[in-house]
């Protein structure tokens, strides 16, 4: 068997380049771009044993397959302008096989490697060249209006074509494990179909793109192909399957479905794997046990993949302080029975008037803390962080005072915003740092049953880090565990009102979690000392104001 | 600060330090001056205007909560309140126009031993995830003892006037009595009770809001009330 091999391979340069100018070439006459490639191509297939590269073939494995299976290097068949045509040609012409003549669709990529695929609309697609199909991605990433400085591709292909492979690859072990060709190259050179489809695809689009790839970027262009087969094997696996929650009901707010749907659709068919471009995935015969997956004959298929294309920006992330200067907002989306509480909310505020300058699908608002909804937000504004998803674009610097300037100029001046900036993933950790620990100082409007004295300005500012006990209040009680919390008032300080004698102003600073209210009226004596219990008579709280929030990092 | 009878060349460099100095100088002081500047905005906002203001505003309990009475519940005398928060949480107790409050001296102890257990010792725990069950509170009829309250002439049975779960009793009640007589209508409350909305619907439908109380009260014999603020 090896020495027909080698005879081929020893016959002569003339024969070579009559094979190239006679396998199709008539519409290129004259250019001579593909020559080089041809030529690689032709040498390339010179060095396959030809008898297994005629079983191959026999049994539908198409060309590009046949070449990877071998170790063949990559730029020799995935240059593009190579195309699927002309390669099969070479193919047949150097081991003299002779194809029924149809397209068929390979039994081992389903067609992936011959850039077929069934689209969303159901209808089949082939196309020759991977140029095309980066045409195809880049047309997609400039109709949605993305403005990337790179992108990262990955691919998922079903589980049915891992399966193919591994009989094919088993069957041929079994029959000439011994020979050189396949020690030396199927079993430890062997790419997988989804490293060729990303090196095939890869450069084109960074040209038609203009931006390099990159393993990790914030732009994914995402490739999912399942198989309508596949998926009836694996639906009941996939039963148990975590779906991700998706509606309004986790503060999503949604201003395109599409692309989250999609990918639920995704997890439904059979278990893919994705890879990202570096790293080529391992060969399948040094990992799998073989006796799970022998199967041969491969069946022949007649159905395509279907072949879906996702392309997103990861989360970006924006924080800053907010004000809230009405005592009728409420911090999130508040909806009782389809009735809104409050006339608007902070988050709804900023999250609609920047979500449109990234022109992203959805937002998330996250906030170190809350207020109630009569409670104003003043002083040094409260942090948040804003979650932008799939945004088209990363506000600049200048985009972000403008948002700025623009919800602080609302006219009806409910809500502002300080230090807005666009910031890494590590926002979450400097919000979550910040939240339990930091203390908060409020303002509270408080009355008492009788005239306030100067020994009670006094007594009130000499407590510092006074010990209460709170009991959780009763207007909470309905949905929160009853605990008795212990908190801490750092210090408190009057505020004599001009012209009342029983209204003050009680400034303090508290521990985060003390329920303020409470601490006032004393909650039917469940929050012990109390400011009536300090003073000795009634109290109660008109209006309170948190006018800090102390967090170093925002 | 420079001297400056220095050669040229040496004078150079502390001039620019000096600007520097200044610069910074100018710069912490508009700092200051921002600062004072925000803190003084910020103080306009936190002023109220008194003329908006009532004299003597409502109470925490009249704003927050909805109040209906119970005239002679289970016995001539026996005036119990029921506030109800918004959130379903009824309040429940002693009405300025109870009996108890008649005795010389007032009330003087109340034992929440009472029925089948002590009231006094239940500790409700648990998480809950709906509002109808409230991990291991028991679940009383409208008409349960409560707890037994006494004067120095006699004692009263005090029931839940609500059918619920039983959240919490106020137990410092046990120490201190007195509350009672100072202030039935907060700090002496007795209990607190979950209703579930149907219950609610049911009991409140025999309840009296404040202005029929008064009413029904004054009908009878005029009570004065021992309560004031």
């Amino acid at each position: 068997m090896s020495n027909e091999v080698e005879s081929a391979q020893v016959s002569d340069a003339t024969e070579v380049t009559q094979l190239s100018s006679s396998a199709g070439m008539e519409s290129h006459a004259g250019s001579c771009d593909e020559e080089i490639p041809l030529q690689l191509l032709n040498d390339a297939v010179r060095s396959l044993p030809y008898h297994v590269v005629k079983d191959l073939l026999s049994i539908g494995v198409c060309s590009r397959c046949v070449l990877r299976i071998f170790g063949t290097e990559d730029h020799i068949y995935c240059h593009p302008l190579l195309s699927q045509s002309m390669i099969r040609s070479i193919l047949e012409e150097v081991t003299g096989f002779k194809s029924e003549g149809d397209f068929q669709l390979c039994s081992v990529c389903l067609g992936i490697l011959q850039f077929s695929y069934c689209d969303g609309k159901e209808e089949m697609v082939k196309m020759e060249s991977p140029n095309d199909m980066a045409s195809t991605i880049s047309e997609l990433v400039k109709t949605e209006g993305h403005q990337i400085d790179g992108f990262s591709l990955e691919v998922s292909v079903p589980q049915l074509i891992l399966e193919n492979e591994s009989s094919l690859l088993l069957g041929m072990k079994k029959r000439d494990g011994s020979e050189p060709w396949f020690q030396e190259r199927v079993l430890s050179k062997c790419v997988s179909v989804k490293d060729v489809l990303k090196i095939a695809i890869t450069k084109p689009l960074e040209t038609l793109l203009d931006v390099k790839s990159t393993s990790s970027g914030c732009f994914r262009i995402r490739l999912t192909y399942t198989h309508k087969r596949a998926s009836d094997n694996y639906v009941e696996k996939n039963q148990g399957f975590k779906r991700r929650r998706i509606g309004t009901g986790n503060g999503l707010h949604n201003v395109n479905d599409e692309t989250v749907i999609t990918s639920k659709v995704c997890s439904d068919y059979s278990t893919n794997e994705t890879t990202s471009v570096t790293g080529r995935s391992s060969n399948i015969l040094q990992d799998q046990d073989p006796s799970e997956h022998f199967r041969m004959p491969i069946d022949k298929v007649s159905e395509p993949c279907h072949l879906v294309y996702l392309c997103y920006r990861t989360h970006i992330y924006l924080c800053g302080r907010y004000l809230k200067y009405s005592r009728n907002v409420s911090q999130t989306r508040w909806i009782i029975d389809e009735e809104r509480m409050g006339e608007a909310s902070v988050e709804e505020v900023i999250g609609s008037n920047i979500l449109p300058m990234c022109r992203g699908d959805n937002y998330k608002f996250h906030a170190a803390g809350r207020e109630d909804i009569d409670v104003r937000m003043l002083g040094s504004g409260r942090p948040f962080l804003l979650e932008i998803q799939n945004a088209r674009q990363v506000p600049s610097e200048e985009t972000i005072k403008e948002i700025e300037l623009k919800i602080n100029c609302l006219e009806n001046k409910l809500v502002g915003v300080k230090n807005l900036k666009v910031v890494g993933s590590q926002g979450w950790t400097l919000m979550r740092e910040g939240e339990a620990e930091k203390q908060k100082q409020y303002c509270a409007l408080v009355w008492i049953s009788r005239p306030l004295e100067d020994e009670d300005v006094q007594s009130i500012s000499l407590l510092n880090d006074m010990q209460i006990l709170q009991k959780t209040p009763i207007r909470v009680l309905h949905r929160r565990s009853p605990l008795e919390r212990q908190k801490i008032i750092h210090w408190m300080k009057i505020e004599r009102i001009a012209g009342s004698s029983q209204y003050f102003l009680l400034h303090l600073c508290t521990q985060a979690g003390t329920y303020i209210k409470e601490f006032v009226h004393g909650d039917f004596g469940r929050t012990q000392p109390s400011i009536g219990s300090i003073l000795g008579c009634r109290a109660e709280i008109m209006q309170l104001d948190v006018t800090d929030v102390k967090m170093d990092s925002f | 600060m420079v001297d400056q009878a220095h050669k040229p060349e040496e004078t150079a460099v502390p001039n620019n330090l000096q600007q520097h100095h200044k610069q910074d100088e100018e710069q912490q002081q508009s700092v200051r001056e921002n600062a004072e500047y925000e803190d003084e905005e910020l103080h306009k906002l936190l002023v109220p205007d008194i003329t908006q203001l009532p004299l003597t505003p409502p109470s925490s309990v009249e704003s927050n909560f909805a109040s209906y009475f119970a005239p002679d519940f289970m016995k001539p005398g026996n005036d119990q309140y029921v506030y109800r928060h918004p959130n379903g949480l009824c309040v429940v107790g002693l009405a300025s126009t109870h009996s108890a409050f008649k005795d010389k001296g007032g009330v003087s102890a109340v034992d929440f031993n009472v029925g089948k257990s002590d009231r006094s010792g239940m500790k409700v725990t648990g998480k809950r995830k709906k509002a109808s069950s409230f991990g291991n509170a028991q679940h009383f009829e409208s008409n349960t003892a409560l707890c037994k309250v006494c004067t120095n002439d006699d004692s009263y049975i005090i029931r839940c006037c609500v059918k619920g779960s039983l959240l919490e009793v106020n137990e410092r009640l046990i120490k201190q009595p007195d509350l009672l007589n100072s202030s039935a209508d907060r700090e002496g409350y007795i209990a607190i009770i979950m209703p579930k909305p149907a219950d609610w619907l049911k009991v409140k439908s025999s309840l009296l809001s404040l202005e029929d109380f008064k009413k029904s009260r004054e009908a009878g014999s005029i009570l004065p009330s021992h309560n004031s603020s």
